[in-house]
């Protein structure tokens, strides 16, 4: 199976490109970037090809393509790819706009290729432990979360993540889609209001976006669930961030912690503690459930829809903190 | 000086403990129940009153240590006596009758200081006293949580009676409202839900929070009634421009037991108390025995205690209607 890559402006496209390494009968086509000095750079320290535009790599007849392009940029690489009939992994938020999302959903529908957002939480194991019990009832009903997904400034790994343009906001475009995704894959009910409040106090002489912000949602089913999606970690923490959430239910509560598996490693080099993460790679597990669904010719576990879902929900967000009201939305 | 302590549930008890170490005196106490007051009366060697009304004389002053809805009329009754007076948190159920109170204080020429006690946990007066110093410079977004079971009483639970309490927005979340108002300044705005809200029937009840400070901070809330007891955690995370404060009660506590059950007992579990030299409670008592006696101003006023309650009562009023209810800033709390 060929996979080709979309960009890489998003860091992420070589954890996915390391992901892809590992699975048995996949190979990387190649790799196009319309950042031709960093694209031919990877490619070549990969010792990949390097397409000189995006329709070269198509062209080439990959089965699929990761797209990790700059968040608003998402859309003209999946059009692209689903005209051709290729299957598209894109990555997460899967638009900076609801339409923009929606036109992403639609085209791979009417192409009938797959299309999966690159929503690594689906595949965490500790996630996975806690869904299972979920699912068989262990924990009785889930009445509340409280959920956060903080991180440092995200600049010091692509500039273009406190773009308002190419980002589509700030904090909250950045970390509120994942634990969007998480509470609508347990509770298995949509969000149907929002409330949220931002600020920009941390690096407040760097950026223009929003660094701080609560978030609450209210669920279909009456649950009500706030996230943290605050840039709040400083530059030296021991790690990115990181995501969790406390699970309040009938029975009591559990609380759980995507990223605790950890050495912690002092050292000269670094001077101050940080965090190796020994935990199974999400990641690794996302890629390959997107090469098994091309494979086996069905929907991935994570779709396009649960992408437009959350990039409603960060929208409204928007709009709740502009507003300074909770903002419904529509069933 | 001559204290006479209002109630003698869990509180008053732990009240009387700390007053023992000041050079107050205790006069008395008032219970409903007398005889089951009598130990501890005895224990003090001083007796049980049936009323406030009937201790008043006898004091200089009154400590309030009864359920929430009681505090308003003893400390109206109390004032009007010419009493000093400590109250329990929060200082009232609702924000009218906190205003109230603290002008009837003010205009009977008394004191009203505010046992909002969190502010005397060292975990909690260090990081605050961090935060002034300039340490982790502007806070940004503040977390506080703070849970436990639900609050059991031998009789007449009066904690789970909304009316009387004002229930976990009220009564626990109150903590730390009051703290977010400590380290961050004014609230201007608070959204909350709570599980109560949408079961009223539910085993457990847990509420969360999201208040905007004037100056543009933000703090989140979280209040469980919610974990098997003997559970009690609570942790706090303050994230400002310049650098982060974290506290976990379970992360920092200084003694973890790992012991078999007895044969025969049920499995017991300490409660992660921080063992310390004096009791945060006994903090807060001399601090407020020392304002007293000195005349000089205390820790906690009655204007931090009626904020909280404001603070409190409009997180309760948005769990109800679904909106954001925004404060006004009152005189007495700016004065």
């Amino acid at each position: 199976m060929k996979i080709g890559i979309m960009s890489f402006a998003h860091h992420h496209a070589e954890a996915y490109l390391h992901n892809l390494q590992q699975i048995a009968g996949v190979q990387v086509v190649g790799v196009a970037d319309a950042d031709v000095a960093r694209g031919s750079q990877l490619a070549e320290q990969h010792d990949l090809p390097f397409f000189q535009s995006y329709a070269a790599l198509i062209r080439a007849n990959p089965d699929g393509v990761i797209v990790t392009s700059e968040n608003s940029r998402h859309l003209p690489l999946v059009e692209l790819a689903a005209d051709a009939g290729v299957h598209v992994l894109c990555e997460k938020p899967l638009a900076t706009t609801v339409e923009d999302a929606g036109a992403i959903v639609e085209a791979c529908a009417d192409a009938g290729v797959i299309l999966m957002t690159a929503f690594p939480m689906r595949f965490s194991t500790p996630l996975l432990a806690v869904k299972r019990q979920l699912a068989a009832g262990e924990l009785g009903e889930v009445l509340a979360i409280k959920g956060v997904n903080q991180g440092e400034l995200p600049t010091k790994h692509r500039a273009w993540f406190v773009d308002p343009e190419l980002a589509g906001g700030g904090a909250v475009i950045d970390h509120t889609v994942h634990l969007v995704d998480v509470m609508r894959w347990y509770l298995e009910s949509e969000v149907r209001e929002v409330y949220a409040q931002t600020n920009r106090i941390f690096h407040a002489d760097e950026v223009q976006v929003e660094t701080g912000a609560l978030e609450m949602l209210t669920f279909e089913n009456g649950v009500f669930a706030t996230i943290d999606a605050s840039w709040s970690r400083p530059p030296y923490w021991p790690t990115w961030g990181g995501l969790g959430f406390e699970l309040v239910t009938e029975r009591g509560a559990v609380i759980v912690d995507a990223f605790s598996q950890n050495l912690v490693v002092y050292s000269h080099d670094e001077q101050r503690p940080t965090w190796y993460n020994w935990g199974s790679d999400a990641n690794q597990a996302m890629i390959a459930e997107f090469v098994a669904a091309i494979r086996e010719e069905r929907p991935p576990r994570v779709t396009g829809i649960d992408g437009l879902r959350a990039v409603e929900v960060t929208r409204a967000a928007y709009e709740s903190a502009a507003t300074g009201r909770p903002v419904s939305l529509e069933v | 000086m001559k204290i006479g302590i209002v109630g003698t549930g869990s509180m008053g008890t732990t009240h009387a403990e700390a007053w023992a170490e000041t050079g107050a005196e205790i006069a008395g106490f008032v219970s409903e129940t007398v005889e089951a007051a009598g130990e501890l009366a005895a224990a003090y060697g001083v007796r049980v009153y049936p009323t406030l009304g009937a201790m008043l004389t006898d004091v200089d002053v009154v400590d309030i240590c009864t359920p929430t809805h009681l505090h308003y009329e003893m400390v109206l009754q109390a004032a009007a006596a010419g009493k000093d007076i400590i109250c329990e948190k929060p200082l009232a159920r609702t924000e009218e009758q906190a205003l109230e109170m603290v002008r009837a204080t003010g205009a009977a020429g008394v004191r009203l200081l505010v046992a909002h006690v969190v502010r005397f946990f060292p975990e909690y007066a260090q990081a605050r006293e961090l935060v002034a110093a300039g340490k982790i410079g502007r806070p940004a977004v503040i977390r506080l949580s703070r849970g436990s079971y639900r609050p059991k009483k031998p009789i007449g639970n009066w904690f789970l009676d909304e009316a009387k309490s004002g229930g976990i927005l009220m009564d626990l979340m109150i903590h730390d409202f009051d703290y977010a108002r400590w380290v961050a300044g004014e609230v201007e705005s608070v959204y909350a839900r709570r599980v109560s809200e949408n079961d009223p029937e539910a085993a457990v009840d847990y509420g969360l929070a999201i208040l905007r400070h004037r100056n543009g901070a933000l703090t989140h809330v979280a209040g469980a009634w919610a974990y098997p007891p003997p559970t009690f955690r609570t942790a706090l995370e303050i994230a400002g421009d310049q650098g982060l404060i974290q506290f976990d009660s379970e992360s920092s506590a200084p003694i973890t037991s790992l012991l078999r059950a007895v044969d025969g007992e049920a499995p017991d579990v300490a409660i992660p108390a921080s063992p310390l030299s004096e009791s945060p409670y006994t903090t807060e008592i001399k601090a407020f025995y020392r304002a007293l006696r000195d005349g000089t101003p205390a820790p906690v006023s009655a204007a931090d205690g009626l904020a909280a309650v404001q603070i409190a009562a409009a997180a309760i009023e948005s769990a109800q209607s679904g909106r954001v209810v925004a404060l006004e800033p009152l005189t007495e709390v700016s004065q």
